[in-house]
């Protein structure tokens, strides 16, 4: 972990037409970074994680990711998403392309990276999820959770300076999150990459997450350090969301 | 019935067969200029720019709810008039591309709206742009979905080819009136034999797209 930024918001504001969805966010998030979003369900996390890479905009306050500022319009967006990689809890693997082809497809159109590095570097990848095997399977032949292994391998490939996770176990079969947030421990364990994830599975985020932001209604209740957050929780709320999921 | 044996030659036949040539060259031009015309109002419609994606949805509405015929004669008789010439047949062409280009805009803009959001997120968060999103991920998927309307399309085209016999395109229909114009004896056989051809290229279109959806799926 760096002193360098990542990902900084200002009192950030955002709205979906009159409901205020994000309410002046504040936060600071360091180059490599491992950070967990929790809080109930509806209280903005993806919301929150959406307007880093520009799939929310926001309406007011400033957000800074790896130093361009996304309300600007001379941030080119694309740029940006270049570098901050996105798994999504329903996967959004291409259907129409094969599981190595959704890996390659992104290097090859939007970095130019040769071919035969790009085919290289896409096997790799599927090593480390477990999938090799899969390379030349279609997205409806795959389960859930090799789904979403070869998502964080297309994520992966772009080589980005941060990865953001929107529940990324929330839609898998109980037997299937194991190998998914295995595969999220290696790469929180081998890469300087900055990680924000939205999930529930405390136990990951005890092990390994540096840092624990916990979010109700729209706002940011609580920042603090893993540890802290676990063993002496601020607010209420989040006592309460504690007890809640870790009866479950 | 001995009067309308010499409806039977192969000179009609082979007359009515070059007609039918007429109709489905006039018919696969127009779909190949329609289809790309169309996909990029389509595109254009879907991608809200503002200003000009309405100024194209509006055009659009306002061709789709002309009747064909009116821009037939438009084509044909009026263009001329601020010197735009075409010959009858690309007369047809141009008539029957714009008309077909509103109706397959439609269909691709509903073929990408059936798209899910996913594929669109998916494809912008691994950093591409919309245009790239587009070309790889959204349009392959829209017009596998897209294929049976499309059809269904070209087959209202073929039958509405007729409607060029307005301006003497030398089609199908065109020739068919031609025949029994000879010989009002002709007149209910040549229907017979009219209907027969268009039922036969229309249903064999049909099952074509039938096996094509099912190979694709
Ligand atoms: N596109 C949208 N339009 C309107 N309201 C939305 C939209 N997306 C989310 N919301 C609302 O914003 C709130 C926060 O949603 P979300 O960020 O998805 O929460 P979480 O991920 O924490 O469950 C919810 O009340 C949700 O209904
Ligand atoms: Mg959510």
């Amino acid at each position: 972990m760096s002193d360098i930024s990542m990902i900084t918001f200002n009192n950030v504001e955002k709205y979906y037409g009159d409901f205020h969805a994000l309410k002046k966010i504040n936060l600071d998030i360091k180059k490599g970074e491992k950070v967990v979003l929790i809080g109930p369900s509806g209280s903005g996390k993806s919301t929150l994680i959406r307007t880093i890479n520009g799939l929310e905009e926001i309406n007011d306050g400033q957000l800074l990711v790896d130093g361009y500022d996304l309300a600007s319009d001379k941030t080119d967006i694309n740029k940006i998403r270049k570098n901050v990689g996105m798994v999504f809890q329903h996967f959004n693997l291409y259907d129409n392309k094969s599981t190595l082809e959704n890996i390659m497809l992104a290097p090859r159109i939007v970095l130019k990276r040769p071919e035969n590095e790009n085919h290289k570097i896409a096997m790799e990848l599927l090593d480390k999820v477990g999938l090799a095997d899969k390379a030349a399977n279609m997205p409806n032949e795959l389960s859930g959770g090799q789904k979403q292994r070869v998502a964080i391998a297309r994520s992966l490939a772009m080589q980005p300076k941060a990865l953001l996770f929107d529940e990324p176990t929330s839609a898998l079969d109980p037997e299937m999150i194991g190998d998914v947030l295995d595969v999220m421990k290696d790469i929180a364990q081998d890469s300087d990459m900055t990680m924000l994830v939205v999930t529930h599975e405390m136990n990951f985020a005890k092990q390994v997450s540096d840092r624990v932001i916990f979010m109700a209604d729209g706002e940011v209740l609580e920042d603090s350090k893993t540890e802290e957050f676990f063993k002496n929780p601020k607010t209420k709320r989040a006592q309460q969301f504690l007890s809640q999921v870790e009866h479950h | 019935m001995i009067t309308i044996a010499g409806l039977f030659t192969f000179d009609n036949f082979r007359y009515l067969f070059i007609g039918l040539m007429y109709t489905l060259s006039v018919s696969m031009i127009s779909t190949i200029f329609s289809f790309i015309i169309g996909s990029i109002f389509g595109i254009i419609v879907y991608e809200k720019i503002p200003y000009f994606s309405k100024f194209v949805s509006i055009s659009v509405d306002i061709i789709r709810n002309l009747p064909l015929l009116l821009i037939i004669f438009f084509v044909y008789f009026a263009l001329p008039k601020i010197g735009i010439h075409f010959s009858i047949f690309w007369s047809s062409v141009v008539a029957f591309t714009f008309f077909e280009a509103t109706m397959i805009s439609e269909i691709v803009r509903s073929g990408i709206n059936a798209v899910d959001i996913g594929q669109f997120e998916g494809a912008r968060a691994n950093g591409m742009n919309n245009i790239q999103t587009m070309i790889f991920v959204v349009l392959p998927q829209a017009y596998k979905k897209m294929i049976p309307p499309l059809v269904s399309q070209f087959i209202s085209l073929v039958k509405d080819t007729s409607l060029a016999t307005g301006i003497v395109l030398p089609e199908l229909m065109y020739r068919g009136q031609i025949i029994y114009g000879q010989n009002s004896n002709y007149m209910v056989p040549v229907f017979v034999i009219l209907a027969i051809i268009y039922f036969l290229v229309n249903f064999g279109l049909s099952r074509l797209s039938k096996i094509i959806e099912r190979k694709m799926a």
